[in-house]
C-alpha cells in the first residue's frame, strides 16, 4: 500500500464524507495534501512518512492486522489510541495526519456549499437583508 | 552579489516596519535614501480571492501553521507588503497602564505609548461598528457575557468601507482594512521611501544588509531584479516580527554580545471554541470580531474574543474526527465561535532560535499556569455559549465531543483541567511578542527603551519583538506606538548616524 493509498483510507475515517468522493473532488483533496506536504522541510516530510508506517503497522500488536485491514470500528479505536497516546510525539504525529486530511477535504474551494458556508464580498448586504426579514 | 547604497534600511513592512517607514519618510526631504525590504509580495487587489488554503499559502509563513519545536502549538504570522496587518482583523486596542508598569522598562511610560497610540487610532480611522453591522455570532457573544455579568466591550476597528466579507484573516477582498499596506506604506512611498518586496534579508553585517530577491509567481513584481544584494546603510531598523527579527539577528552572529536575544518570547496561546445553535445564525457575513471580554484578565489570565473562522481552520480547531466532527462541520451557518487567549508569562527558556540553515525555530513550553488559564477560559466560554442559547458546545479539552445544553450546569466537570492534552488539542498563536525585548542592560534585554540594540548605535528594532512581556491585548496598535518611538530616536540621532558612517 502506498502512502497515498493509506492517506485516502485514513481520510475515510477522519472525514467520513471523503470515502464516497471520486473524480475531481478527490483529486483536488489529494493535490492539496501533496502541496501542503511539499511545503514542509524535508526532515518533516520524512518524519511524516515514518509516522504513517507506524500508524499502519502498530495495530498489528493488538489486532494482529495492519490498520487498513481492520473493520471501521477497530480502525477508529486504533486512531483514537494514537490521538490520546501518552507520548506527546505520537499525539502530535496523529494531529499532523488529521490536519493534512482536513486541509485536503475542507481546503477545497467549493467545499463551502456542503457546509452551509457561502461568504460574499458584500456580506453586510446579506446581513442587513436578513435583519429586515 | 549586487551592491546598493542606502541611508536607512527598514526590514519588514508590517505594523512595525510600515510605521517606521512613514515616520522616517520626512528624512527623504533631506536626501536620506530610505528602503524598506519586505519578504512577501505586494498583492494586487484581484488576488485577494478569499479562498482559504490558497490565501493562507500566499499570505502566511508555513500557511499560518508554523510549528513550535515540540509541535504543540502553531504560530501564524503574515508575509506581505503590510506584513501581518494584511491579515489581522483590525482590532485596535491600546495597551493598559498596569501592563506597561509590569513591563518595567526604565524610560518607557504608558503616557508616551498612549499618546502615540492615539495618533495611529486616528490615522487608521479606528471606530466602532454600528449595531446594524454586527452579526448574530458577535451579538450572541455580547449577550451571553452580559447575562453572566462578565465585562464585555466592543472592539474599535480600523476599517474604511468595510462590506462585511468576513474574510479579514485572508486579506480583505474589499481593501477596507487600514493596515500599513493601505495607510503608512503608500504615504511613505509618496514621500520618497522605496519598498522592495519579495526580498528576504539573509543577514546583517556592520552597517550593511545581505538580502535575496526572488519572484513568487503572484503579486506585483519586485522593484529589484531577482538576485543577491548587499545594501550598505547608515542605520538599519529591524521589523521582521517577533519570530523573524530575533532569527535574523541570530543569523547575523549577534548572540554572543546579546545573551537575551531570542528569549522571553510570549505569544498569547489561543484556542477556538465552537457552539451549535438550533437554527442558522448570521456568522460568516459581517465583520468577524466585534467584541471582547477582559473580565478574567487579572483574576485568571485570559481574554475571550468573538470570532468566525473558515472551514479548514474550524475543522482543525475541533478536537477529534469522524462522524461527530463531520456533523458539526456540516452546518457552519449554525456555529458560534469564541477565541480564547491566555496571558502568558515571559520566560527566558521560551525562545526563538535559528537552525543550521538560519531558519527560525521556536522553543515554547506551555506553562502550567497557561494551561490553567486556557481551561478556565474554555469553561467561561461554554457558559457564554449556553447563556446565548447554544444547544451544544465543543470545547477542545472536554471529555466528550459535545457538551449538551442539559449539562450546562456541569461545565466544570465536562472540561477537566487535565483534559488539555498537548499534541491533541489545537493550540495556536497569532500574537508572537518578545525575543528582542527592551530593557536597561544587555544581560536581560536586547535593546534600550528606544529600540536601539545595545552596543550597536546604527541598529534598531521596531516591532513586537521589543515587548518585554506580553501585551495582554491585541498588540498591533502598541507595535505601531513603539515603532513610532524608535523612528523618533532614529530621526534624533540621524545627524550623528550620518556623520559616523561617513
Amino acid at each position: 500500500m502506498t502512502q497515498r493509498q493509506l492517506l485516502v483510507s485514513l481520510a475515510g475515517r477522519i472525514v467520513p464524507e471523503s470515502a464516497s468522493m471520486a473524480g475531481s473532488p478527490r483529486a483536488q483533496m489529494l493535490s492539496l495534501i501533496d502541496e501542503a506536504l511539499a511545503a514542509r522541510p524535508p526532515v518533516m516530510r520524512r518524519q511524516f512518512g515514518l509516522f504513517l508506517i507506524v500508524l499502519r503497522w502498530a495495530p498489528l500488536l493488538r489486532y494482529l492486522r495492519p490498520l487498513d485491514r481492520l473493520d471501521p470500528r477497530r480502525q477508529d479505536a486504533a486512531l483514537r489510541w494514537f490521538q490520546d497516546c501518552p507520548i506527546q510525539a505520537v499525539r502530535s504525529g496523529f494531529w499532523g495526519v488529521r490536519t493534512l486530511i482536513f486541509i485536503g477535504y475542507y481546503g477545497r474551494p467549493d467545499v463551502g456549499r456542503d457546509l452551509a458556508y457561502v461568504p460574499a464580498a458584500d456580506g453586510n448586504a446579506v446581513l442587513h437583508a436578513r435583519s429586515r426579514r | 552579489m549586487l551592491d546598493r547604497d542606502a541611508d536607512i534600511v527598514i526590514i519588514g513592512s508590517g505594523a512595525g516596519g510600515g510605521t517606521a517607514a512613514n515616520a522616517l519618510a520626512p528624512l527623504c526631504r533631506d536626501g536620506a535614501r530610505t528602503v524598506v525590504l519586505e519578504e512577501g509580495p505586494k498583492f494586487r487587489e484581484d488576488e485577494f480571492t478569499g479562498r482559504e488554503v490558497e490565501m493562507a499559502k500566499r499570505l502566511y509563513v508555513d500557511e499560518g501553521g508554523f510549528l513550535t519545536e515540540d509541535r504543540a502549538m502553531t504560530i501564524a504570522f503574515g508575509r506581505a507588503y503590510g506584513g501581518s496587518t494584511v491579515v489581522y482583523t483590525g482590532t485596535s486596542l491600546t495597551v493598559t497602564e498596569p501592563t506597561v508598569r509590569r513591563w518595567g522598562v526604565p524610560g518607557l511610560s504608558h503616557e508616551d505609548i498612549l499618546r502615540r497610540s492615539q495618533k495611529y487610532l486616528e490615522e487608521n480611522h479606528v471606530h466602532l461598528l454600528t449595531p446594524a453591522d454586527i452579526n448574530d455570532n458577535n451579538r450572541l457573544f455580547e449577550e451571553g457575557c452580559r447575562r453572566l455579568g462578565y465585562r464585555v466591550a466592543q472592539f474599535p476597528l480600523n476599517l474604511r468601507g468595510c462590506r462585511g466579507a468576513g474574510l479579514c484573516n485572508l486579506g480583505c477582498p474589499n481593501g477596507a482594512k487600514m493596515g500599513t499596506h493601505r495607510v503608512q506604506l503608500p504615504e511613505a512611498e509618496r514621500q520618497g521611501v522605496a519598498v522592495v518586496t519579495n526580498c528576504r534579508v539573509d543577514r546583517i553585517e556592520e552597517r550593511a544588509v545581505v538580502a535575496t530577491v526572488t519572484e513568487r509567481g503572484f503579486g506585483e513584481r519586485s522593484a529589484w531584479a531577482p538576485g543577491e544584494y548587499r545594501i550598505r546603510a547608515k542605520a538599519i531598523v529591524v521589523a521582521g516580527g517577533a519570530i523573524g527579527s530575533p532569527a535574523l539577528l541570530l543569523r547575523s552572529a549577534l548572540a554572543a554580545r546579546l545573551p537575551a536575544l531570542g528569549r522571553y518570547l510570549t505569544c498569547h496561546p489561543a484556542l477556538i471554541l465552537v457552539a451549535q445553535h438550533e437554527r442558522p445564525i448570521t456568522n460568516y457575513h459581517g465583520h468577524p470580531k466585534s467584541y471582547y471580554c477582559d473580565h478574567f484578565a487579572d483574576s485568571d489570565g485570559f481574554l475571550l474574543e468573538s470570532c468566525m473562522y473558515f472551514p479548514f481552520t474550524t475543522a482543525k480547531s475541533l478536537t477529534g474526527f469522524g462522524a461527530e466532527h463531520s456533523r458539526m462541520m456540516s452546518a457552519m451557518d449554525r456555529l458560534q465561535m469564541i477565541l480564547v487567549l491566555a496571558i502568558d508569562p515571559a520566560e527566558a527558556e521560551n525562545r526563538v532560535m535559528a537552525d543550521a540553515q538560519g531558519r527560525p525555530v521556536v522553543r515554547y513550553a506551555i506553562a502550567d499556569g497557561v494551561r490553567r488559564s486556557l481551561v478556565a477560559a474554555m469553561r467561561a466560554s461554554a457558559r457564554v455559549f449556553f447563556a446565548a442559547g447554544a444547544t451544544r458546545v465543543h470545547a477542545p479539552a472536554s471529555s466528550r465531543f459535545f457538551i449538551e445544553a442539559a449539562d450546562a450546569d456541569r461545565v466544570d466537570e465536562r472540561i477537566p483541567f487535565d483534559g488539555l492534552t498537548l499534541g491533541k488539542v489545537t493550540i495556536s498563536s497569532a500574537h508572537p511578542m518578545g525575543g528582542c525585548r527592551m530593557g536597561a542592560t544587555p544581560a536581560d534585554s536586547v535593546t534600550d527603551a528606544w529600540g536601539q540594540v545595545h552596543g550597536l548605535p546604527w541598529l534598531f528594532v521596531a516591532d513586537a519583538s521589543l515587548f518585554p512581556r506580553c501585551a495582554e491585548i491585541n498588540p498591533y496598535v502598541t507595535i505601531m506606538a513603539l515603532a513610532d518611538r524608535v523612528a523618533e530616536r532614529v530621526r534624533r540621532e540621524w545627524p550623528h548616524l550620518r556623520a559616523n558612517a561617513s
